[in-house]
């Protein structure tokens, strides 16, 4: 994948994901309402890649306003992510020579790598993470299942057990999928369905599209360090 | 949240903001992934909870006390929240949730205590901006 192509969907998916924010603000009220409103319009454009610069600048801006009028993200993580995609892909554009270009697209791909490895590192040393009782915990009383119905989950320890297992080292193991292609093609699947799922049973519908937007970035480094 | 008629009153009955559906469809789950904005706005309301617990009412709670106040009145406002018949003033309050600390791979008793109980705020729209 060629940087220039990298960008564009990258730019697509930013613009997707932008977008999806911005529907669920414009139910809000008062000022993020109105920030919306001229956010999901960015987003359009953002996809359609008009004037990209600009339309990136304003996104940022706005950005910066959300953060301050909500003390911090709104969404957590999904939020720092959109806004990490979004400085490097300004950076990209704005940077004065291809090495340059090149170095923010690094640090979005490096910066994406090291989520998933750090989370599951923080996973592996804590002893009730490895033994499924910090997943059982989640189900069993937290406020993130979506439903009665998936609190059942927590009286389920050997699937916990097994689910717990799964995600510390797909977390883990995911930087070696830079080495190979194919391992990262399987690799940035594992990881869409781990958000999917994040999406389906705790609601974290806004990780997946944000973090979606950064995978075109990834593969484009793969090929450029298989080089 | 807790409703009463007088602002001397103090809530008898409370009832949990917005609680989860028993099950989701798959048709539910699927618009959801695109939309959702009341689950995010939970959240929001979830952090800044999770804030006023870890700042344990340092400076700048009354940010947060503020924020959620207005995220349930505006649920009132736009009728997504039903309130008792004669309410005139609402108030919420905090619970924290967690287990005794046993060994890291038993689940203790699970406690339930109330971390804040809010003042009371008039159900008129102020909260809508």
């Amino acid at each position: 994948m060629t940087l220039e192509l990298a960008v564009r969907v990258a730019e697509i998916f930013l613009g997707l994901a932008l977008f999806q924010q911005s529907l669920e603000f414009l139910r809000g009220f008062g000022l993020e309402k109105k920030i919306a409103l001229v956010r999901a319009l960015l987003a359009v454009f953002l996809m359609m890649g008009i004037y990209s610069v600009w339309v990136e600048s304003l996104l940022l801006i706005t950005s910066i306003v959300l953060i301050k009028r909500f003390r911090g993200p709104y969404n957590g993580g999904s939020d720092t992510m959109s806004i990490l995609v979004l400085m490097c892909l300004w950076l990209y554009h704005i940077a004065p020579s291809r090495w340059w270009q090149e170095i923010a697209l690094g640090y979005l791909a490096l910066q994406l790598t090291i989520s998933y490895f750090q989370a599951g590192w923080v996973k592996v040393v804590n002893p009730e993470w490895r033994s499924g009782k910090a997943l059982g915990e989640v189900f069993a009383f937290t406020a993130y299942p979506v439903s009665e119905s998936l609190r059942a989950l927590a009286g389920k320890p050997r699937k916990l057990f097994i689910a717990s297992w799964v995600v510390i080292l797909g977390e883990l193991l995911f930087p070696l999928a830079l080495l190979n292609k194919t391992a990262l093609i399987i690799a940035l699947s594992f990881a869409a369905c781990f958000h999917l799922a994040n999406a389906i049973l705790f609601g974290l519908n806004r990780f997946f599209w944000s973090w979606l937007a950064a995978y075109p970035i990834l593969m484009w480094l793969q090929e450029r360090i298989a080089l | 949240m807790g409703f009463v008629a007088e602002e001397a009153g103090v809530p008898v009955e409370w009832t949990p903001f917005w609680p989860i559906p028993p099950r989701l469809t798959f048709a539910q789950n699927l618009v959801r992934l695109w939309h959702n904005p009341k689950w995010n706005e939970r959240l929001f309301i979830n952090t800044c909870a999770e804030r006023l617990f870890e700042n344990n009412f340092d400076n700048n709670d009354d940010f947060y006390v503020e924020e959620i106040a207005r995220r349930l009145l505006n649920a009132i406002h736009t009728g997504q929240v039903s309130i008792p018949d004669g309410a005139r003033f609402m108030a919420f309050r905090i619970k924290v949730i967690y287990t005794e600390t046993l060994a890291a791979n038993v689940m203790g008793q699970v406690i339930d205590e109330v971390f804040m109980t809010s003042s009371l705020y008039p159900l008129i729209r102020q909260g809508a901006n």
